[in-house]
């Protein structure tokens, strides 16, 4: 992940880099103001609200934020997998910069799997129980590419091995109930590999998981990055794996982002106050043992009554009450040179001392 | 073989395996002629040469019966195919296109439903006139509604299942979704379905030929057996008893074979299956 000399494969010029220009790689995905909206019964609900990203060829990009925060439907929003009556509102897609959006779905549909690819968060549903791992990754293949079932096989089991299934054939013949969690997990990685896609969106891939499996699902997913050279899209609201993992980081609350930027920048000066909040309630093992951990005080706010100025006002030890904070939307994502930005109209300000409501 | 290690499934299996003997080798085994009469020997007693006896019209009753089953076997497989294929397919489009194609096709259902299948069946009978076909047509169309009812509930249970998003999310489609996943994990409640509509095809169909609304006299089918008895319960009990054991073994062999099939295609149930019969 940080720090892998990948050789420019796609060397497309990045259209608008957001992200900070820490490696001189191209962008392989780039999101454009994407707003997803659900019909409500006040009208349309916006549950993505122009939200712009972009991950590099080789980079990791981790999305952060609370359950509900938009995170996952931003990037089923990207690969057209809005379920309906939600549909992508405005914004683009963009991979090697073309638009894959407005495709006709049938050309949308090849590129899933082909070129974007994502893994779910619980292996163990997402597998069908009814068929053997070997025959599900054969169908992968075959949706994709012509191929004989005999080829296809073998390159199942090529693909077992190479997300480490010990004795990959002789597991080709399992069936789902026959392997454990993290086995299962390898074997999504494989069916989303399969194709050597160029982008990989793994959406909380370890939350279901122990955490020794969780180290090894991550490491292997950074093996398989360092090998192919693919962007990573890391969604979690595991800060640790974050520092770990990510060379940038974005974090969204309601639907929106709010702050943008290197995983080092963002980590050691966070701007956004919802950012410096979530940072101040990890535990830390060398802090002071009797004082309460401090929590990030109320609810996070229902997307279909937000507030009309930030959606974080209300729970904001800066700007809680401000007259700019209650009325009017922070522009998205002003920032410096360095890429590092954040939507807040007070980021210089320091947290007030006094409890939240 | 795991199927065989389930007691329900093995012994339907070898009752429909020896009923589908005796349908397909009816010519070699009857005693006699199903439909020759001998009026010197009306109901007769049990005997060595007619084992269950004889009708009123002096037809030896075993042979009736093992030529009956025939006509049974037919319509069961008839109608199970008939109202499978149909009503899966109607099923599976509705529940998994949604919109207004569900929308109209639930209505449809049911419509259907609200009438008894049995009255739909008469009702069919009676306007293309009684035939082994139009009863096989009946009995399909009155269970068909079932069949799709029950396809499309499946498959709404299937449709949002991580399995199917995540292999949407790595590109495969519509048809391939729909044969990979929905329609296999369908399979089992819908097999049950099948063998118990089954089963009561063959209720259906010796119902309305015990009403003279089937198959026509004075071809053997076991319904005909049990309405020519009927007049002699109190004197032969026999006729119609032998016909309706006959039924009773069909039906409990069908079901026993579909709780069997229901049991061990669903690999999460392989191990614990089989204990209760």
């Amino acid at each position: 992940m940080p720090n892998h000399p990948m050789p420019n494969l796609h060397p497309v010029a990045p259209a608008a880099p957001i992200a900070p220009a820490t490696a001189p790689r191209p962008v392989a995905l780039e999101l454009r103001d994407l707003t997803t909206v659900f019909p409500g019964d006040d009208g349309p609900v916006t549950v993505i609200d122009g939200v712009s990203l972009a991950v590099r060829a080789g980079g990791t990009l981790a999305v952060v934020g609370e359950s509900g925060s938009g995170k996952s439907m931003t990037f089923l929003s990207a690969l057209g997998l809005v379920a309906t009556p939600g549909r992508v509102r405005r914004g683009e897609v963009r991979i090697d910069g073309t638009d894959i959006l407005h495709q006709p779905p049938e050309r949308l549909r090849r590129l899933r799997g082909a070129v974007i690819s994502m893994i779910f968060q619980d292996p163990l549903t997402a597998l069908n129980p009814v068929f053997t791992i070997g025959e599900q990754i054969v169908e992968v293949l075959r949706a994709h590419q012509r191929i004989g079932r005999a080829a296809a096989r073998a390159r199942a089991i090529d693909l077992l091995a190479r997300v480490q299934i010990p004795d990959p054939v002789r597991r080709v013949d399992d069936y789902p109930h026959q392997l454990s969690g993290g086995q299962r997990q390898r074997v999504l990685i494989a069916m989303a590999i399969a194709l050597s896609p160029r982008i990989l969106i793994a959406d909380e891939p370890t939350t279901a998981l122990d955490v020794t499996v969780q180290a090894q699902i991550l490491d292997l997913l950074a093996d398989l990055q360092a090998e192919t050279g693919m962007a990573l899209v890391l969604i979690t609201h595991d800060l640790g794996l974050v520092a770990k993992y990510a060379d940038d980081v974005a974090v969204m609350y309601a639907g929106r982002l709010v702050e943008t930027g290197s995983m080092e920048e963002v980590f050691t000066r966070p701007r956004h106050p919802y950012t410096r909040a979530l940072f101040r309630s990890i535990p830390r093992l060398d802090g002071p043992v009797d004082e309460e951990l401090p929590a990030i005080e109320g609810q996070p706010p229902n997307v279909a009554r937000l507030p009309p100025g930030c959606a974080f006002e209300p729970r904001c030890t800066v700007g809680r009450g401000r007259a700019d904070c209650c009325t009017r939307r922070p522009l998205p994502l002003a920032g410096d040179r360095s890429g590092h930005r954040s939507a807040c109209f007070h980021e210089d300000l320091p947290d007030r001392k006094e409890a939240a409501r | 073989m795991r199927y065989f290690r389930h007691p329900g499934f093995l012994i339907g299996v070898i009752l429909l395996t020896l009923l589908l003997i005796v349908a397909v080798a009816a010519p070699w085994i009857a005693p006699m002629s199903p439909l020759e009469t001998d009026l010197a020997n009306t109901l007769a007693p049990p005997s060595a040469a007619h084992l269950l006896g004889t009708d009123q019209f002096g037809r030896d009753v075993l042979s009736r019966l093992i030529w009956g089953t025939r006509i049974s076997l037919q319509v069961a497989v008839a109608v199970m195919a008939l109202s499978l294929s149909l009503g899966m397919v109607i099923g599976a489009v509705a529940g998994f296109f949604g919109g207004w194609v569900e929308r109209v096709t639930v209505s449809i259902i049911d419509i259907l439903l609200a009438f008894p299948g049995f009255l739909l069946a008469l009702a069919l009978v009676a306007a293309r006139g009684s035939s082994l076909e139009s009863v096989i047509i009946a009995v399909a169309l009155a269970f068909t509604p079932r069949v799709a009812a029950v396809m499309r509930a499946v498959v709404l249970t299937i449709k949002p299942r991580t399995y199917v998003e995540a292999s949407r999310a790595i590109g495969m489609g519509t048809m391939r979704l729909l044969f990979l996943h929905v329609v296999p994990n369908s399979l089992p409640p819908v097999i049950v379905v099948a063998t118990v509509s089954a089963a009561t095809a063959i209720l259906a169909e010796a119902g309305l030929s015990f009403l003279g609304l089937g198959v026509q006299p004075p071809a053997p089918t076991w319904g005909n057996v049990i309405a020519d008895g009927q007049s002699f319960l109190a004197s032969n009990p026999l006729i119609s008893l032998s016909a309706g054991i006959c039924i009773a073994v069909m039906v409990v062999a069908l079901n026993l074979l579909g709780d069997g099939l229901r049991d061990t295609l669903d690999p999460q149930m392989r191990r614990s299956s089989g204990r209760v019969l």
